[in-house]
């Protein structure tokens, strides 16, 4: 079974990851990161989770800012102060492992080098440290697996997406790191949208998917405010189906790159489509980049929050 | 019928544009800048296509160089002319003694409220018209601008060519308050002749279609070469269609802001379409308020063959 450590700042969305990741693989361990909310409560959140399900899973403590330091914006519209509101969690049992993320990320995957998929859910922080601080890492790792960025409109910027615009250069780390890369935007996750009759069904499930439910619900109550869309994207899952359920996602190669620069396109992820043919020996600026990712072009979305439902059900 | 300045640095698109121009609309001018090659040869090319298809339109020479930094050119697309593929008569007549940016502004004043201002090339000429005489945005009916793109550029992965041949200038020329019309990179690359249509102009009578034909298969060419495109788009004459077939394309009101300072971005329209998206009707945080009516799609078969037409009836 493949072993998966999520990386990750709940919220919502990243609430349905975990408990995915941890029913569909082998889950060694969890690290928490700021991004929808501040660590302390994206820590709490991610204990609140295991808790609720009953995972055995470590959860390491990462950075609370981005790589050059600054204020994070915080996703509190669509997520709530609490970083997970509208639910009652469970208050955790036990406390976070007495390790920095970075060592967490590096010890597991010197543990299961070869084997182990890292699940890149929120800011690219931990990672990009952690691959700086370890040479190694890249060549441990089997495979690293994104949600954030887009090759299409944005979220917080026109351009832009939170997870990536929250840490642009640690982003550019992860995806130039030679690790084989599956990366899935937010043109795509925000269709996949578990609606009022999916949250109906989880609602009448057991105690985490009740709990799931009433979260569920929250979010697609901020969707509906914000975007006006009806229905909660499950977004975050979307990095773990393709070493989960692979059939239900299709990719592409595809050549991406990071914008760092300070102008008004920071944070996006620029992808080359121009559909220049290789070999021609053009200079810059029209040579191609070369293609670094397995980019997600396709969801089947009825499947993906069908999964998830029934997923979430299992549990007690 | 619309009274139109066509600013311009020809190139193949560019050439349609101008033939376009002057048989739907009132052609006042012709002004040319630095681009798809340089500023010496788009004036000769577009003195040549005047001469070629008997149209007596002033042409002046504009800026050589972008506000910022040294002249990109296109060759591996338009050839080391700039319009390469045919053999064009030698000018008849010589550029005016206006600079374009003058001419720009004079024909403004004397047309004002009426003259659509079609920019088709690098914006150097219209951002320095702009600053020179500050009540340019006032006269004008529009701008209506080829370049930029809502999605994928040609020359960088983020950027457009005419855009990011002078992104200040470009920059200048969205914030500038005109009413504003885009067709980018975005719609222009899906709008363009296919074989079949330039066997078509090769068919025509006239010297003209036949001299756009071989220019044409030549562009087609480049096209597959570079792009693997299948068609030889036809980017330039879209900016003209809002003032002559407007049903032809789509717009949507949007925000675009010109990427100065991208380390892989600069020269990139950055468009808010965040609003925009099927399913969409929210206010989302920090929407931008919308400077121009960006085209979002085309009725390619229908435009091309409207240009076809207007190729045909020349001598």
């Amino acid at each position: 079974m493949t072993k998966i450590l999520v990386d990750c700042d709940p919220g919502h969305d990243d609430a349905v990851a975990i408990l995915f990741a941890a029913r569909h693989l082998d889950l060694v361990a969890i690290t928490t990161v700021f991004g929808n909310a501040p660590v302390e409560d994206t820590t709490r959140n991610a204990l609140a989770i295991c808790e609720l399900a009953g995972l055995h899973a470590p959860v390491a403590r990462g950075f609370a800012g981005p790589f050059l330091g600054g204020a994070p914006p915080f996703a509190a519209a669509a997520h709530g102060r609490g970083g997970m509101d509208g639910a009652e969690m469970p208050v955790p049992s036990r406390a976070p492992a007495p390790v920095h993320a970075v060592e967490m990320i590096v010890e597991t995957a010197r543990r299961h080098a070869g084997e182990l998929v890292l699940a890149v859910i929120g800011a690219h922080t931990n990672v990009a440290v952690a691959l700086r601080l370890e040479p190694r890492l890249k060549e441990w790792l089997r495979a690293i697996t994104v949600m954030g960025g887009t090759a299409g409109p944005g979220n917080i910027a026109p351009t832009a997406c939170v997870n990536v615009l929250s840490d642009p250069e640690s982003a550019h780390v992860v995806f130039s790191s030679g690790v084989p890369v599956t990366w899935i935007g937010y043109e795509l996750t925000r269709t996949v949208l578990m609606r009022e009759a999916d949250i109906a069904r989880l609602r009448s499930g057991g105690r985490v998917a009740r709990t799931v439910g009433a979260l569920a619900e929250f979010y697609r109550q901020s969707y509906i405010r914000i975007y006006g869309i009806d229905g909660a994207p499950m977004h975050d899952v979307c990095a773990i189906l393709p070493f989960a359920v692979p059939d239900l996602v299709r990719h592409e190669p595809a050549a991406l790159a990071v914008e760092t620069g300070p102008g008004i396109a920071r944070g996006m992820t620029l992808v080359d489509r121009r559909g220049i043919r290789p070999g021609l020996g053009l200079p810059p600026p029209r040579a191609p980049l070369p293609p670094n990712v397995r980019m997600a072009v396709e969801v089947d979305v009825r499947a993906t929050i069908d999964a998830c439902v029934e997923t979430l059900l299992s549990y007690p | 019928m619309t009274k139109i300045l066509v600013d311009c640095d020809p190139g193949h698109d560019d050439a349609i544009a101008i033939l376009f121009a002057a048989r739907r609309c009132e052609l006042v001018g012709i002004t040319t800048v630095h681009g798809n090659a340089s500023l010496e040869n788009t004036t000769r090319n577009a003195l040549a296509i005047c001469t070629l298809a008997g149209l007596d339109v002033p042409v002046a020479r504009g800026c050589e160089a972008p506000l910022v930094g040294a002249a990109t050119h296109a060759g591996d697309i338009h050839g080391r002319s700039g319009l390469d593929g045919a053999v064009l008569p030698e000018p008849d007549h010589a550029p005016i003694d206006a600079h374009a940016v003058d001419f720009i502004i004079e024909q403004a004043e004397r047309h004002k409220g009426e003259l659509v201002l079609a920019v088709v090339g690098p914006q150097t000429n219209v951002a320095l018209a702009l600053r020179r005489e500050p009540r340019l945005a006032s006269w004008l009916k529009a701008i209506t601008i080829m370049g930029g793109s809502t999605t994928v550029g040609n020359i960088t992965p983020a950027a457009e060519f005419n855009v990011y041949a002078d992104p200040e200038a470009a920059a200048a020329v969205f914030a500038c308050g005109a009413p504003t019309w885009m067709a980018g990179y975005n719609v222009t690359r899906q709008t363009g002749f296919t074989q079949p249509e330039i066997d078509r102009l090769r068919r025509g009578r006239g010297r003209t279609a036949a001299a756009i034909a071989d220019l044409m298969q030549f562009y087609l060419d480049g096209q597959r070469r570079v792009f693997g495109l299948d068609i030889a788009p036809m980017h330039d004459v879209c900016a003209i269609f809002p003032f002559v077939r407007p049903d032809l394309l789509t717009h949507v009101e949007a925000s675009v802001e010109v990427e100065l300072s991208g380390r892989l971005t600069r020269g990139m329209t950055v468009c808010d379409l965040r609003n925009k998206r099927a399913g969409a009707t929210g206010a989302i945080q920090e929407a931008r308020r919308p400077n121009a009516r960006v085209a979002t799609s085309s009725d390619a078969r229908a435009l091309i063959s409207e240009v076809i037409d207007a190729v045909l009836s020349y001598p």
